[in-house]
């Protein structure tokens, strides 16, 4: 069985999302920063008319958040009902992933980070780590 | 119109356009026992509903008709010309009869007896009269003028379209057609888009009357559309204006063709929100209409003669702000008979009519709906409760001197206030009129009331039309952009440079501002937002209402009055509690839309800011252990006092005219008592006298004693940390210090306060009370 997976990375991992998940990737958009808002609201965007909350997952994965005006891309996703969109450092491609190439995620993961990935799969190149993108959006 | 009646008409309409269908049929196809089934049973369904409805002629009529119905479905008849024509004629007869009803709310006027002779003939198998009767005519040949609304009977409610929606005839329209001959939408067809949300009762007259077959029934000209299609389609007006306003931004810098159009645009894009507002709409009859029983059962069981009268129970609101207006209302409605109107006897003895009236009236003024109740009863006496306001703590006595009496009437929506000289089961227990008010202003509304003593009382609700989109003003606070609704804003006030720092006083730990005399308590913005703030460069202070305060909001800039749209939040923002939503700007920017209520709640309550509050005392004992506030205060000849803010119980302004003098000592009536008052100027030995028109007082309390110091001016309050003291006593002081750079003496508090009021100290039983419950 396989699986269509958008790849994307923030700073030096890989991450995979299923292509199902994703509304659309964007470049960059100017954030309105929201004072008080949780860690990792990276503030709102306007997508095409919609107000769109940002979320970026640095902190989340154990990095410093990034800068209020600092330029990221942009993968939207939909989670209980409401559009987000994740700040990612770029985009990849859209690769097919056989489920025999999947692994749970190694022990070596930092567990924080391990709370957000449901496995890995094996490349060439190196690790696709997936992400599970609700539970993600459910701790901002 | 009654909703069960309004049902009643849809319903049949619709199944009277099928039934013309099926009678058609039938004559083609007369054994089809499916069709005859069909007929039979919307005969049936109509005699039913009007023998319930009490409409006895079109009761009569589908009685007889339904005879002729029987013989056929039983196969005793045959479905030929003649019974055709006669069932056909009964169809038209009731539907003029609902077209009768639909109009006046009676079936009177209509001639049924030419269709139930004719139908009874059939019947009898008699032969046909010469000239059968046309029956639907006779509605249309006697259009009733309409009388102006002034009851409650729903009908007449209805009535006033009649007369506002002619026809235009096309002569009229014709000049018009040459004066805006350049436009490219010609007037002719404006004529008819200009009523297209006109209720359907509007439009069945509007038809000419000599035009029989074009008149339009209640199912003709409504149809039923999908709340999610109308939300949709509001959202897309609301992207519509905002690029409205990004196109009206990008024109301003044009003065050609772009301009032109974006104007056009602009105009368009208005009356396109106007109308797609409207589909929103409901008569505010919705909820009017239990109102007849309230007042009846609330009037008997107070025992008050009561007339309600409704008055343009056709404003419409918004659907969803009907439901938030209703319990307010009711409220008022229910205040107003258990409070306003007198009894019987009493309104007899003052030379009133015995049956009070309490009028509902509902309209649009300036882009608002207004709905007021009012009633004929005792009016609202400020005198009354000004003093329920003093003997609550909720105002002091100064206070209340600067109020007009309206004011004083509105402090009636104080939380904790009520009048009601017994507490009955009705209303008077304290709760009520500030919960009506948080009511109103949580959907964006407002209340006042207005009131003459003996004459009656009117209660008046400002109502948005919409949610959807709002007035505000956009203020920038550091390098972002906000909006603060319209309707918390009251006035702004700009602070140059040099007097940002000097017009921003201390009390406590709180920044107030003195606007015209009285202080507004200060709220930053970039404190709230949790930013730091800016104290460089120009502020402008926007004086906000909410939950009955008013505050000065300082933000750093105001940008603009603009309509907003507004945008839901998403769920993780909207629990900071700060934000009402989003909205985009003109160049595609996102910005915040400040709850004002919100912030109100959060600010006020919390860090003491209440300076008339007897919070003060209570809130700076918590302030730092080691180190002592004091209030400094100057008394002539530039000297400087410090007195320990711990004692201090309020500060007032007051004109000099309220000092009064008693066995040569200077007194002030204060909250009831007389109060000694000193001079602290005086007493240290300065013997200048104080310019000024206002007097500058400390309040001093003690159990249930009080001294009023009068002082020069109220500086600032500082804390003595690090402080250079000289303990060198002398002449009523403590000692010196140096705060702040400058030498300020340490005023001997007690003894100063021994000297207006030598037993000061000694009441000290009820302290701990007084602080509370003062």
């Amino acid at each position: 069985m396989s699986t269509q997976y958008v790849t994307f990375r923030i700073a030096d991992a890989l991450y995979g999302l299923e292509v199902l998940r994703i509304e659309e990737t964007l470049g960059h958009h100017p954030r309105t920063p929201v004072p008080l808002a949780p860690q990792g609201i990276a503030g709102l965007v306007n997508l095409r008319g919609q107000v769109v909350m940002t979320v970026d997952l640095r902190p989340r994965l154990g990095l410093e958040q990034l800068a209020g005006d600092a330029e990221s891309m942009m993968i939207v996703v939909e989670t209980h009902g409401e559009s987000v969109s994740l700040l990612v450092d770029e985009v990849g491609e859209v690769l097919t992933l056989e489920a025999d190439a999947f692994e749970t995620p190694p022990d070596t993961l930092d567990p924080r980070v391990r709370e957000l990935i449901t496995g890995a799969f094996k490349l060439e190149s190196g690790l696709l780590l997936t992400l599970d993108v609700d539970r993600a959006l459910a701790a901002v | 119109m009654d909703e069960i009646v309004r049902e009643f008409l849809i319903e049949s309409n619709e199944n009277l356009d099928q039934l013309d269908q099926d009678l058609v049929a039938l004559e083609s196809e007369p054994g089809s026992r499916e069709l005859l089934s069909s007929v039979f049973r919307t005969i049936h369904t109509i005699k039913g509903t009007s023998g319930f409805l009490a409409l006895t002629r079109l009761e009569s009529v589908a009685h007889v008709g339904e005879n002729l119905l029987v013989e056929l479905r039983d196969g005793k008849r045959e479905m030929e010309k003649r019974t055709a024509d006669v069932l056909l004629m009964m169809v038209d007869t009731i539907r003029a009869l609902l077209v009768r009803l639909e109009e006046s709310g009676n079936e009177e006027g209509i001639d049924i007896e030419a269709t139930v002779s004719a139908i009874q003939a059939t019947l009898d198998n008699e032969p046909l009269p010469e000239e059968p009767v046309q029956a639907p005519q006779a509605v249309l040949d006697s259009p009733e003028p309409a009388t102006p609304v002034v009851t409650s009977t729903p009908a007449d409610n209805a009535a006033p379209a009649d007369i506002d929606v002619p026809e235009p005839p096309v002569e009229a329209a014709l000049p018009a057609l040459e004066i805006f001959e350049t436009e490219p939408v010609a007037p002719a067809p404006q004529a008819p888009a200009a009523q297209p949300v006109k209720k359907s009762v509007a439009s069945a007259n509007a038809a000419p009357a000599q035009n029989a077959p074009e008149r339009r029934s209640t199912s003709d000209s409504s149809i039923r559309v999908d709340v999610d299609l109308l939300d949709e389609l509001m959202r897309q007006v609301g992207e519509l204006v905002l690029v409205r306003n990004q196109i009206s931004q990008l024109a301003g810098y044009d003065s050609g063709d772009l301009l032109r159009s974006s104007q056009r645009l602009s105009l368009i894009a208005s009356e396109l929100q106007e109308g797609v507002m409207k589909t929103r709409m409901q008569p505010i009859e919705h909820i009017w209409s239990k109102m007849p029983r309230v007042v009846r059962d609330l009037a008997s069981a107070c025992k008050r003669d009561v007339r309600l009268e409704m008055v343009g129970g056709d404003t419409e609101l918004d659907r969803s702000l009907l439901e938030s207006v209703k319990d307010p209302l009711t409220h008022l409605v229910r205040n107003a008979i258990d409070h306003g109107i007198e009894s019987p006897d009493d309104r007899v003895a003052m030379g009133k009519p015995r049956v009070g009236v309490l009028t509902l009236r509902a309209y649009h003024a300036s882009g608002q709906v207004m709905v007021e109740v009012i009633d004929d009863g005792a009016g609202i006496d400020p005198a009354r409760v000004a003093a329920k306001a003093v003997e609550r703590g909720l105002k002091t006595p100064e206070q209340l001197d600067q109020m007009t009496p309206n004011e004083i009437q509105n402090l009636v929506f104080l939380a904790g206030f009520s009048t009601a000289a017994a507490v009955t089961n009705v209303s008077g227990r304290g709760v009520g009129m500030d919960v009506v008010r948080s009511n109103i202003e949580s959907i964006g509304g407002a209340v006042e009331v207005e009131s003459a003593v003996g004459r009656g009382t009117t209660w008046r609700l400002r109502i948005p039309l919409t949610l959807a989109i709002m007035p505000a003003l956009t203020v920038q606070s550091g390098n972002e952009i906000y909006a603060i609704p319209q309707v918390n804003l009251q006035e702004l006030v700009a602070l140059d440079t040099e007097k940002t720092k000097s017009a921003i006083e201390l009390i406590g730990s709180a920044e107030v501002y003195r606007l015209r005399g009285s202080l507004l308590p200060l709220v930053r913005l970039s404190t709230v937002l949790g930013k730091p703030h800016n104290d460089e460069g120009t502020a402008v202070i926007a004086v906000l209402q909410a939950d009955n305060q008013r505050f000065g909001l300082v933000v750093d800039r105001v940008m603009n009055n603009e309509e907003i749209v507004v945008k839901p939040l998403a769920t993780a923002l909207k629990t900071i509690g700060i934000y009402a939503g989003a909205t985009l700007m003109g160049d595609g920017a996102v910005a915040l839309i400040l709850d004002i209520q919100a912030i109100t709640r959060r600010s006020l309550n919390s860090d003491g800011t209440d300076l008339m509050g007897t919070r003060l005392g209570e809130e700076e004992s918590s302030f730092g252990e080691n180190t002592t506030e004091y209030l400094v205060v100057s008394i002539g000849e530039e000297r400087r006092v410090a007195i320990p803010l711990e004692a201090v119980t309020r500060l007032e302004q007051i004109k000099p005219e309220r000092l009064e003098t008693v066995a040569g000592r200077e007194v002030l009536q204060y909250r009831d008592s007389i109060v000694p008052v000193i001079r602290l100027g005086r007493y240290l030995g300065v013997y200048s006298d104080m310019p000024g028109e206002d007097i500058q007082l400390v309040i001093f309390t003690h159990g249930n004693r009080t001294v009023a110091v009068l002082v020069e001016e109220i500086i600032e309050i500082l804390n003595d940390a690090g402080a250079t003291r000289s303990e060198v006593a002398e002449g009523g002081l403590l000692g010196s210090m140096v705060l702040s750079g400058r030498v300020t003496e340490l005023l001997d508090l007690p003894a100063a306060l021994m000297t207006a009021d030598p037993v000061f100290y000694e009441d000290v039983a009820s302290f701990d009370s007084e602080l509370v419950g003062a």
